[in-house]
């Protein structure tokens, strides 16, 4: 146990740099001026958790009267649980398998249970983070709003240390027993791509298959059940996942009778799958783990021809680089989940949710509405949509922190920063194009939009893909992550990916307050596309001279 | 040629003096053995000689230009092999060689003539067209000696070459060095290794603490103490003050 306790304490202390950030922030004072900046951040944040704070009171107050005021626990927990699933799905693979402390860790002498228990409560820790936003608001706002006793606040803690436990354990059994078969296979990146593609398509068809079912017409008898039983609504809500419903159940039925039982089960089957993950450790963590990072390649000498064939005839650098960031990121499986994979995958998913999900419901309906009545705001829409595809991957914002240990080679060489950054912007933006591209076949599929509304939708998210490629590259120059061991770290745990984010989801409120303005101030449509593309243009040109600028200083300024 | 002239260089805001007012030359055609203790400034001074860190003070120049006002015109005319073979490693050998040919714009002909032959040297010829992240330490050694050679530079700067190389290796890139400054090419190493520094070395330059304490012919060194004829007990005695 002291051992476990040892090994997760210095595990939490690598994976969050707790010791480099002291280092930094106290000694070097290299760092300080973040801690105003990471403040501000901060403090920006209060007028958007008052909104989701005024949000939840609105839905209870809707809630309240039809007695379904419980549905909302299950939705955030269902939200906070399928977040789990998603991204432990990359924390898992990288953590268990590909983070070079494994290296000095499997010779002491350490039972594998405990290696990958040590590995799995660090996950645990930043899954716990990562769906504070969405979970802790609701339960604590729910306990106030109802007026929830002293046992209401005991559960939520447990509940909340318990939730994101079931999801983590079926994803790290599944990946465990991936990685033992990958670990059979020579191909092991390949199959991990695969593999991973695999467990996101049951994740989704799970979802699909339980919104179905969810979906079906509503008689008058259902409707009368639904408005009767005070759990009808939950029950729809929490049918794709059970253990949200447990949850729920555990955290507003009083502390007898049926709040017990469900907290109960919901305690049992974490206890369970956790057990699975024991026992799944001792029996295949290690034959999975181990020979996993060793490549054995085919040796073959080459002969004269080959040679002569392999051996470029020379490249421009700016080629040449391009081409180093292209393969090194699409052979990275890590790399290639966040990047090409997640562009085309969103839009993907979207036309699954809209096809196999609520069908002609909510959602698509509104943009049919939408579209008959202004058509200049379906342009907008599809602009925005194909914009979030084509930006809502981490390439551009962890282009230079993807060189890590290697970024020596870019201060060396004989190819001036502007030059490089020009590769890597034209990297970037490819993969950025690829996502406006699978968004806009998407749009068409679904809405059967009009060529020239996507015409116009494609200049503008292609202008506006410029701009965010430029802030996403400026953000991670300004602070790159050189110094990571996992790959994981420098696209998925990387705080400039985050930033660039907030970034990207601040650019496109602010244009989309000041054309909302810009429209009911009278503005003809046609004469607002054109300032708007006026705009986008300017501020392309603007973001892209600013970052050959910047680079030109901070290729000076970092040192390795 | 290499000069350094005053560089100084501290780590945390100053408290840290890595090095401290270095004057140092270089001259071509000429291979300069760097040695020290650990963290007696080596690193640091090779880092700041291939433009890896700046220096607080003082000017660095390489064949006359200053690596900071001419950084991109030094850079063409140095390679530099740091002390980990840090490459990347999802590329394949030949595809790392390719890259840094097409960066310092070496012809084809030329890479092909060089590549064929240093594969052979180095026996890597049959491990060339697979990813450099299925070597071994020692292979990716050679993979990053091969690529600093391979522009043919004036000035080459080696940190720590030797370590990870196994004997025939070691042999066959002391030749390579020895020809590579036969051409008037200069090379700047450090090393813990005595027995190659004595051996190798034109010229050898000792740091401690931050300053250059003895520089000199392997003759020269031998005159500061004249009880002392081996290398190892000179840097013995010169670092223990």
């Amino acid at each position: 146990m002291k051992k476990l306790f040892s090994l997760i304490r210095v595990g939490l202390k690598a994976n969050f740099g707790l010791s480099v950030l002291h280092h930094r922030l106290f000694k070097e004072k290299k760092d300080i001026w973040l801690v105003p900046l990471i403040g501000l951040g901060v403090i920006s944040l209060f007028p958007t958790l008052y909104g989701y704070l005024k949000l939840i009171k609105s839905i209870y107050g809707i809630l309240k009267p039809l007695n379904q005021q419980q549905a909302m626990l299950t939705f955030s927990i269902l939200a906070g649980q399928f977040l789990v699933l998603l991204f432990g799905l990359y924390y898992v693979i990288s953590a268990f398998y590909f983070s070079k402390d494994l290296e000095i860790l499997i010779p002491l002498p350490l039972k594998p249970f405990q290696v990958m228990l040590s590995k799995f409560t660090i996950i645990l820790v930043n899954e716990y983070l990562t769906i504070m936003v969405f979970v802790i608001p609701v339960i604590i706002y729910f306990g106030i709003l109802a007026k929830e006793g002293f046992s209401y606040w005991i559960k939520a803690l447990i509940v909340y240390l318990l939730l994101p436990v079931i999801p983590l354990a079926i994803v790290s059994l599944l990946v465990v027993g991936m990685m033992r078969v990958v670990n059979l296979s020579r191909k092991k990146d390949a199959l991990i791509i695969v593999g991973s593609l695999l467990l996101i398509v049951v994740a989704l068809g799970l979802q699909f298959v339980g919104g179905k079912s969810s979906n079906s017409k509503p008689d008058s008898e259902a409707m009368v059940k639904f408005f009767t039983s005070s759990d009808s609504l939950l029950k729809q809500v929490g049918a794709k996942f059970p253990p949200s419903i447990w949850a729920t159940k555990a955290l507003s039925g009083g502390l007898t009778g049926s709040g017990l039982l469900n907290l109960l089960i919901f305690i049992g089957a974490s206890l369970v799958l956790f057990c699975g993950i024991l026992v799944m450790a001792e029996k295949l963590f290690y034959r999975g783990l181990i020979g996993i990072g060793e490549i054995s390649a085919r040796k073959k000498a080459l002969s004269q021809t080959e040679m002569s064939r392999m051996v470029s005839s020379g490249r421009r650098p700016v080629k040449a680089i391009f081409q180093r960031e292209w393969r090194i990121m699409n052979r990275t499986p890590i790399f290639l989940l966040n990047g090409v994979l997640a562009v085309i995958l969103v839009p993907l998913i979207f036309v699954l949710m809209v096809k196999t999900g609520s069908g002609k419901g909510s959602g698509a309906f509104l943009l049919y509405a939408l579209a008959s009545a202004k058509p200049v705001y379906v342009i907008l829409a599809a602009a925005c949509f194909m914009t979030i595809c084509g930006s809502l991957n981490g390439t551009a914002s962890s282009t230079f922190s993807r060189e890590g240990s290697q970024f020596w080679m870019s201060k060396v060489i004989p190819v001036s920063p502007r030059e490089q950054v020009i590769a890597k912007f034209l990297h970037s933006y490819i993969i950025s194009l690829l996502g406006i591209i699978t968004a806009c076949v998407a749009l068409v599929a679904i809405f059967h939009l009009k060529a020239v509304a996507c015409a116009v939708a494609i200049v503008l998210a292609l202008l506006a893909g410029i701009v965010l490629t430029a802030a996403g590259m400026i953000i991670d120059l300004a602070r790159p992550l050189l110094d990571w061991t996992n790959p994981q770290k420098a696209i998925k745990q990387n705080l400039n990916v985050l930033f660039a984010l907030l970034a990207n989801v601040g650019f496109l409120t602010v244009l989309g307050f000041l054309l909302f303005f810009l429209a009911k101030a009278g503005i003809p449509s046609t004469t607002l596309l054109i300032a708007l593309i006026a705009v986008l243009a300017f501020l392309s040109l603007f973001s892209f001279r600013f970052l050959l600028e910047f680079a030109e200083r901070r290729y000076r300024e970092i040192e390795v | 040629m290499v000069e350094l002239n005053h560089v100084s260089k501290s780590y945390n805001k100053g408290k840290v003096k890595a090095v401290d007012s270095l004057n140092l030359t270089v001259n071509p055609g000429e291979i300069f053995g760097f040695l020290g203790p650990n963290g007696a400034g080596k690193t640091t001074t090779i880092k700041m000689i291939v433009g890896l860190l700046k220096p607080d003070t003082g000017t660095i120049a390489v064949n006359g230009l200053d690596t900071q006002k001419d950084s991109l015109k030094c850079k063409e005319m140095t390679t530099y092999v740091p002390d980990y073979p840090a490459v990347y490693e999802r590329l394949s050998g030949m595809e790392y060689l390719n890259f840094i040919g097409d960066v310092y714009g070496v012809p084809k002909t030329e890479r092909l003539q060089k590549i064929e032959k240093w594969l052979e040297v180095f026996e890597l010829t049959q491990a060339i067209g697979s990813p450099i992240q299925s070597y071994s330490h020692g292979m990716k050694q050679k993979i990053v000696l091969m690529a600093a050679l391979l522009p043919a530079p004036q000035v080459t700067v080696l940190d720590e070459p030797i370590v990870g190389l196994d004997p025939r290796a070691s042999h066959h890139m002391k030749e390579l060095m020895r020809e590579h400054c036969d051409q008037g090419k200069t090379l700047f190493f450090s090393t813990h290794i005595m027995e190659v520094a004595e051996k190798l070395c034109d010229r050898i330059g000792i740091i401690s603490k931050g300053r250059l304490i003895a520089s000199g012919t392997m003759e020269e060194l031998i005159k500061i103490d004249e009880s002392d004829e081996s290398l190892e007990n000179i840097f013995l005695e010169l670092t223990e003050k």
